[in-house]
């Protein structure tokens, strides 16, 4: 295989690599040769890929952990424990590699343990696991993401997931430690027939091969408790058989296979994938799972089953304890709820039961009843008193009345049109008329009259006899109390009967609420949209004050620089305010900007001190003018001139008579920090400005000892630029400046002219531009 | 990467330009010789196969070590200071 390399094309090359998880990068003349030796290690790494698979059943079991938290540590106990007896030689070489990444160290140990196991350690070794663990680490991130997405498939999928990843694991383990595997395979050259796979079977190969590669390497009794630990009844010589059900699995019954599977190889396969495995509702693997554990008799048993125990009550009775655990935990406040309800219930229920008593309450044996007797003179029946013969008579138009007067009341609270809350003797009358038992209209008036004798004296009854308004449009009764007062009334036909405490029907009651509720909200909805509106307003208008007032402050500004600029430029000391508004806006604008332009100018006439605001006649006619009154005292351009510290004049001591040379050192024009790039250009504008009546050749300057050199035609022309450059302030450092010898300026500055063009500012230039 | 040297934060200063193969740390006059013969006379040659090799420190010190036959500190060094001259300037 590995010869086929060479011979490879680029694309063929390229995709090869791709498969071994290389990055695919361009193949050159140069990369090439790599990119074949790389593939050739990888091909031959492959051929052997023993070395390779304690490192990916290290992932796997990692990915365990990191996969599913709560069962992680008691797998890790539990391997730490499996694995305590032959790792005690090694355990404290290995543990300081990694200290903070103590979760993983068992399984680190793993695979050196094993190794440790075959040949004793060596100095060499103990370097391996950290290179592993580089390995583990990628590999793991890469496994949990799969796993995931694998979740809905059966255990076969996640097996050959990994199988893949045994591959890849193959050839990244051997990138990292080519020496562990050399050694490995080395030291093992008989196992390797045995342990080349077929494709197919790999996914419970590895590890059972790998078993038995330890444990043929071991003593004996070693093999034989690895043997017991991992539930393995066959002896060495039984391998072929595991083959054997490697390949009926093969030959497709996934199902009752995975179990056992899962089982031989538990200690290695992920706990993710038992788990999924066991979700499955196979209970008779769940059993198989636990008979093996009894019938093993090794160390593990009681892990495992408890382990297993575990996930079967997780599993199998998840559903149930998840109903209940609901309950239990809202019991409290579900009584809560349920008592709420009934005691609204019973609320309901009362109200209902209270309305239709008329009856039992009319017929109580409590109810005053003024009967007529003769003997007793004031007496007078229909007024004070009722014959004895006719109470019943009374009371029977009561419970006649009762359901219409009520029926009327809901009418009236339910604010129907027209309806009044209580019943007038003529309409009772009318409605006593139309009974089957009634004999006649007086029979029925007296009737009445028994009846609001009885109300007025059992006022338990819930009913009124009132004096109503005919005439008044409101409806307002008022009830009347004693006897006399009523048959004033009676005479002049303004006696009516109502209920005394009028109850309002649920519905009305309800949508009464929902009206007045109703109107609430809209008279708050109202109230709140127009305080919005009105804070929505005060804030367009703070914005826009703000906005007018900057575009009023940018006026002023470009007003001030036009006049600054065009009294420089003209020779004028004053402009026109019109020409000047006229340069700043635009025809199409002048209407829309007027009031800014008024508020500007009456901004600068105001406050600002350096314009004066006058009347002149300009070409004949008067005008207002803007004069610039700062033009000359402060000459814009040499703001950094600050002025001459001591005198540089003929005569004066600071004044050399003769200038030695044309060049020139100036010290401290600048700062050492001073991070401008365009630094150079600035100082030698600064300098051609300030002696712009002499010819200056070429100017530098250094940075780091804050020098600028000045090289002039003649060495008059230097003194020139000595006197007008030394002892001034310059940006607030003082300047000084030397003459230097021609040879040192030319040591220096060997590219400098000798003659030539003379420097010229360049500023007028840039301003220009700008 | 406490302290590099002083070669490594001459080359990282700046660009590299038309800087010979031997600016490069890591890379002296022997191993410069190597590279040259190999046709790797600039700086930015070099940059070319490592920015070829993705950035990739193994395959670029494989690569160092098969050229030039450089150790793993002189290659380590090259890469380190063309990775740090990719990350300022690139």
């Amino acid at each position: 295989m590995a010869d086929q390399v060479d011979s490879m094309s680029d694309a063929e090359l390229r995709t090869k690599l791709a498969e071994h998880g290389f990055p695919v990068m361009p193949i050159t003349a140069s990369t090439r040769k790599l990119l074949v030796k790389k593939l050739k290690m990888v091909l031959d790494n492959k051929s052997k890929p023993r070395n390779s698979v304690d490192s990916k059943v290290e992932s796997r079991r990692s990915l365990a952990r990191y996969s599913s938290g709560e069962e992680s540590d008691l797998d890790s106990t539990n391997n730490a424990k499996e694995r305590r007896g032959r790792r005690a030689t090694t355990g404290g070489a290995m543990l300081p590699p990694v200290t903070n990444k103590s979760r993983r160290i068992p399984l680190k140990k793993d695979s050196p343990a094993k190794r440790d196991s075959d040949k004793g350690s060596e100095s060499e070794e103990e370097k391996a696991p950290v290179r592993t663990h580089e390995e583990v680490e990628t590999v793991t991130t890469r496994r949990v993401t799969r796993t995931y997405a694998a979740n809905d498939q059966d255990d076969y999928e996640t097996g050959s997931d990994s199988d893949v990843d045994t591959d890849k694991k193959t050839s990244s383990s051997f990138r990292s430690s080519s020496r562990s595997s050399d050694y490995i395979s080395s030291t093992l050259p008989t196992n390797d027939a045995a342990t080349s796979p077929p494709k197919s079977s790999i996914f419970s190969r590895p590890t059972l091969t790998h078993t038995n590669y330890t444990s043929n390497l071991s003593s004996s009794d070693q093999l034989n408790s690895i043997r017991s630990r991992l539930g393995l009844t066959s002896s060495l010589a039984d391998r072929p058989s595991v083959s054997n059900y490697t390949s009926t699995y093969a030959s497709n019954t996934y199902q009752p296979l995975t179990s056992s599977v899962d089982e031989i190889e538990s200690p290695y396969l992920s706990n993710f994938t038992r788990r999924l495995s066991s979700l499955k509702p196979d209970p008779p693997k769940q059993t198989t799972f636990l008979d093996r554990d009894a019938s093993n008799g090794s160390t593990l048993i009681p892990r495992r089953s408890y382990i297993t125990g575990l996930m079967r009550s997780d599993v199998g009775d998840y559903k149930a304890v998840n109903d209940k655990k609901f309950l239990k935990n809202n019991l409290v406040s579900l009584a809560l709820v349920a008592l709420v309800a009934l005691f609204f219930f019973c609320l309901f229920f009362m109200y209902i039961v209270k309305k239709n008593d008329i009856t039992s309450v009319v017929d109580d044996q409590n109810s005053v009843v003024q009967i007529c007797q003769l003997n007793i003179p004031g007496n007078r029946p229909g007024i004070n008193c009722v014959p004895k013969e006719q109470v019943s008579y009374a009371k029977n138009l009561l419970k006649l009345i009762h359901p219409e007067l009520t029926a009327r009341v809901a009418a009236y609270k339910c604010g129907k049109p027209g309806a009044l809350p209580y019943l007038k003797e003529s309409e009772i009358i009318d409605l006593a008329c139309v009974r089957p038992e009634t004999v006649d209209v007086s029979q029925c008036k007296t009737d009445l009259n028994n009846l609001e004798v009885l109300l007025m004296h059992n006022p338990r009854w819930g009913l009124n006899v009132v004096q109503h308004n005919l005439y008044s449009k409101v409806v307002e009764y008022i009830p009347l109390t004693s006897t006399d007062v009523l048959v004033q009334q009676r005479n002049k036909n303004n006696v009516a009967i109502a209920l005394s405490d009028p109850s309002t029907p649920i519905l009305c009651l309800f949508v009464n609420t929902l009206y007045s509720a109703g109107s609430t909200f809209v008279v708050v909805g109202i109230l709140s949209v127009l305080v919005l509106g009105l804070q929505r307003l005060y804030k367009y208008y703070l914005n826009y004050q703000k906005k007018k007032s900057e575009e009023i402050y940018s006026m002023v500004e470009q007003i001030i620089d036009v006049i600054s600029q065009e009294t420089e430029d003209s020779g004028e000391p004053y402009i026109s305010v019109d020409h000047v508004r006229d340069t700043l806006i635009s025809p199409q604008n002048r209407e829309k900007m007027s009031s800014t332009w008024d508020a500007a100018v009456k901004f600068i006439q105001k406050n600002e001190s350096r314009v004066r605001t006058e009347v002149q006649s300009v070409d004949g006619e008067d005008c207002r003018v803007w004069r610039w009154v700062a033009s000359h005292s402060s000459p814009k351009r040499s703001t950094s001139w600050q002025g001459q510290a001591f005198e540089t004049q003929e005569g004066s001591v600071n004044n050399l008579t003769v200038s030695p040379t044309p060049c020139l050192k100036i010290r401290h024009m600048f700062e050492k920090n001073d991070a401008n790039p365009n630094l150079r250009t600035v100082i030698q504008d600064v300098i051609l400005e300030k002696c712009d009546r002499c010819n200056i050749l070429h100017i530098d300057i250094e940075r780091t000892s804050c020098c600028v050199y000045v090289k002039c035609a003649t060495p008059t022309d230097a003194g020139v630029v000595y006197k007008s450059l030394h002892g001034w302030w310059y940006e607030g450092r003082l300047i000084t400046v030397k003459y230097l010898r021609l040879e040192r300026y030319m040591q220096r500055f060997p590219n400098s002219p000798a003659s030539g063009p003379y420097l010229k500012p360049s500023r007028l230039r840039r301003s220009w531009d700008e | 990467m406490s302290s590099t040297s002083q070669k490594h934060r001459n080359f990282v200063a700046e660009p590299m330009g038309e800087k010979s193969v031997t600016d490069l740390a890591g890379v002296g006059e022997v191993l410069g010789k190597r590279l040259e013969t190999a046709g790797f006379d600039k700086a930015y040659v070099v940059l070319g196969q490592f920015l070829v090799l993705k950035k990739d420190k193994e395959l670029f010190q494989e690569w160092m070590k098969e050229t030039c036959s450089a150790n793993s500190k002189q290659s380590a060094d090259c890469y380190q200071c063309l990775k740090d001259w990719c990350d300022e300037f690139l």
